[in-house]
């Protein structure tokens, strides 16, 4: 009776299944010979080509972003115009100057600031969930997957990845599929490194500031992702070699078939998502947005009702912390704007809408006027917001997943790497003449 | 109410025919103590009212993956009416797999054939009346993203929620030297009534034998763990 032991017995009996399924394969089913090649079997030809599948990928992700940015713009423009009217109406009507700084600077100026990402944060969504339903997405992690596993990185992790673009959280509960402990701490790690849709608005500002044409604001902001991808896997490969050494697990995964996507389960998937967003700005971002406000409008009497910024609480704090980032030319209000986006990295824009009181004219302009960045301290701050810290609800979720001395390690991690990648920013800048 | 758990291995369209069944009356929450989503919907049938539980995208059961266990705790212990199992029509020898295993669980299952106009196309012929005789379940074919089937599906559902205590029980053999092992194990398990009513016996014993961490863990509780470990193999 005891010819197995319990080392065979965890082999033998999936063994016996599979012998059970061939039976029944054998009864039920029977496959005609002459196989003809279906749609799928040509698109994967293609965009599962060893060259091509990830320029492919790239081109993809390249339109999926000119699109957001071609169609979302005019809507954006309109949320933009009717705050501004509002904030003007509110400034021109409300008796009680503090009242009035408070609607018109802090709500109005600050939420307006953020609400503007509604369009291309929705559209961004939408374009992800066309790529999803299409059956295209598998592919894409497929293909990196490829990439990745030579440098040993593991295959399952890029899925966690490509969600990071929506929003890390969600990504970071999608590594529970990853079965090895290892592989799954890694991908945790470096998922803050994908740039998620929080950041986009600070890259649509900042680019459309420091760029004039918006073809290569449209290619900074790509770029943002890019490098959040190479940063990712080059932080995940030095884990694997420092951290954790061995061999990533080997992986299966099942690519589905290519589909016209329905309207109805895109427009729920892109829903689904972009009401956090929604829901974020509505309570979380808005709240971070009025202790802002109120911080740069008191004390009321020294800042005469928000007007002399230089003499408020925001200023005296800015000042403090404003000669760590004096290496990249930022002043202090792009220093506070960071540690307010460290609450939730949206913040930042609404940082920046309540601490120039952009009423009537766009976040954008207002910031394009101050003179704040040029092209290159921009650019490095856009870098800067890509890499720094996970927002605190990422580190919550992580703190979940994680032991707390890994959570502690991936926000310093962060934080080193986001100085150290800006410093290379604005060093290669200046070498090539575009300070 | 009849409930109905949905599962299935990923990417083979179940959040499609999720989607189908219950239209926008969805409710997202989280599976108890853990952070993976739970998705909750219903649907009319005839008068009855279906409560659709979306279970995690798996490929197997064991214990050692959250998303498996997750499915085979709400199997177990909740207990659905009906589990309706969505396979690939063109992957299924990988997709029998699970099947297997819910079998193995003595679910009340119902097998979806989904993606069943690509089987065509590939050339693929289902004897669809023979695999239902020989998993003992009932097998509609369905496409998900079309909804084609769906209404035979609901009709499965239905009957197989009617007919829970009446269905046949089929057995998929492991062969004779492992039969005789599992009957073993099965005979001591069986000896806790108390264990015995609340999980499939034999079920249990398949799983101890594989060394089921979580299995284990329960049958560590049983006044017979002494007797259980004795019939064993050690690893």
């Amino acid at each position: 009776m005891n010819e197995y032991s319990g080392e065979d017995l965890e082999v033998v009996f999936p063994e016996r299944r599979y012998e059970a399924i061939a039976k029944i394969m054998e009864t039920a089913v029977r496959v005609r010979k002459e196989r003809k090649w279906t749609f799928t079997d040509i698109l994967d030809h293609v965009f599962l080509h060893r060259v091509l599948g990830i320029p492919i990928f790239l081109a993809l992700l390249y339109a999926v972003f000119q699109f957001t940015f071609a169609i979302s713009a005019p809507f954006s423009d309109m949320i933009d115009l009717s705050f501004g009217w509002l904030g003007s109406l509110a400034g021109a009507n409300i008796s009680n100057p503090m009242l009035a700084s408070f609607v018109a600077d802090g709500v109005c100026a600050g939420l307006g600031s953020v609400l503007v990402f509604i369009p291309p944060i929705f559209i961004l969504f939408f374009a992800l969930a066309i790529l999803e339903d299409s059956g295209y997405l598998a592919r894409a992690a497929f293909v990196m997957d490829r990439a990745m596993y030579k440098l040993g990185l593991h295959g399952r992790s890029f899925i966690p990845l490509i969600t990071g673009f929506g929003c890390n959280i969600p990504a970071i509960m999608a590594t529970r599929s990853i079965e090895n402990e290892n592989d799954r701490i890694i991908t945790i790690l470096v998922n803050p490194l994908m740039s998620c849709s929080a950041r986009l608005p600070v890259y649509v500002l900042l680019a459309g500031v420091i760029f004039s044409t918006s073809y290569v604001a449209g290619a900074a902001v790509f770029s943002m992702y890019v490098l959040g991808i190479a940063l990712a896997v080059m932080s995940a490969l030095v884990f694997r070699k420092t951290l954790f050494r061995g061999k990533p697990a080997p992986f299966v995964l099942e690519l589905p078939r290519y589909a016209v996507p329905g309207l109805k389960s895109v427009t729920l998937h892109m829903w689904e998502r972009g009401k956090w967003f929604l829901i974020k700005a509505g309570t979380f971002i808005f709240a971070v947005v009025i202790v802002a406000w109120a911080l740069s409008t008191f004390p009321w009497a020294a800042t005469a009702g928000g007007e002399l910024i230089e003499n408020s609480y925001i200023a005296m704090f800015g000042h403090v912390i404003e000669p760590l980032f004096r290496p990249f030319g930022w002043n202090w209000q792009s220093a506070v704007a960071l540690f307010f986006g460290f609450l939730a990295k949206e913040a930042v824009v609404g940082t920046f809408g309540a601490l120039l009181g952009a009423e009537g004219e766009g976040v954008n302009i207002a910031l394009a006027n101050a003179h704040w960045f040029t092209p290159l301290s921009g650019f490095a701050y856009m870098v800067f917001v890509l890499i720094y810290f996970p927002c605190v609800a990422t580190i919550g979720v992580m703190l979940k997943e994680l032991r707390p001395r890994w959570v502690l390690f991936a926000a310093m991690y962060t934080l080193i790497l986001a100085f150290v990648v800006a410093s290379l920013v604005m060093a290669i800048g200046h070498l090539a003449g575009l300070a | 109410m009849i409930t109905v758990a949905l599962i299935g291995n990923p990417n083979v369209g179940k959040t499609e025919l999720f989607n189908r069944l219950t239209g926008l009356k969805q409710h997202v929450g989280n599976w108890p103590g853990v952070t993976v989503e739970k998705k909750v919907g219903k649907c009319q049938y005839k008068g009855e009212e279906l409560e659709i539980v979306d279970l995690p995208g798996t490929y197997s059961l064991t214990a050692r993956a959250m998303d498996e266990l997750i499915a085979r705790n709400y199997i177990v212990e909740d207990k659905p009416d009906v589990v309706v199992d969505i396979v690939d029509g063109t992957n299924l020898e990988r997709n029998l797999y699970l099947t297997l295993l819910l079998l193995e669980l003595e679910a009340n299952v119902v097998v979806a054939l989904n993606q069943w106009d690509m089987v065509n196309e590939r050339g693929i012929e289902i004897d669809v009346d023979k695999l239902s005789s020989l998993l003992g379940v009932p097998v509609v074919p369905t496409v998900a993203t079309t909804g084609e089937g769906l209404e035979a599906l609901k009709e499965a559902i239905l009957t197989a929620a009617r007919n829970k205590d009446r269905r046949r029980k089929i057995v998929i053999g492991y062969g004779d030297d492992l039969e005789a092992l599992i009957k073993r194990v099965r005979d001591v398990i069986a000896k806790d009534t108390g264990l015995a009513r609340k999980y499939p016996p034999r079920w249990l014993a398949i799983k101890a034998l594989e060394h089921d961490e979580e299995v284990l863990k329960r049958l560590q509780d049983s006044p017979y763990w002494d007797e259980i470990r004795g019939v064993i193999p050690n690893k």
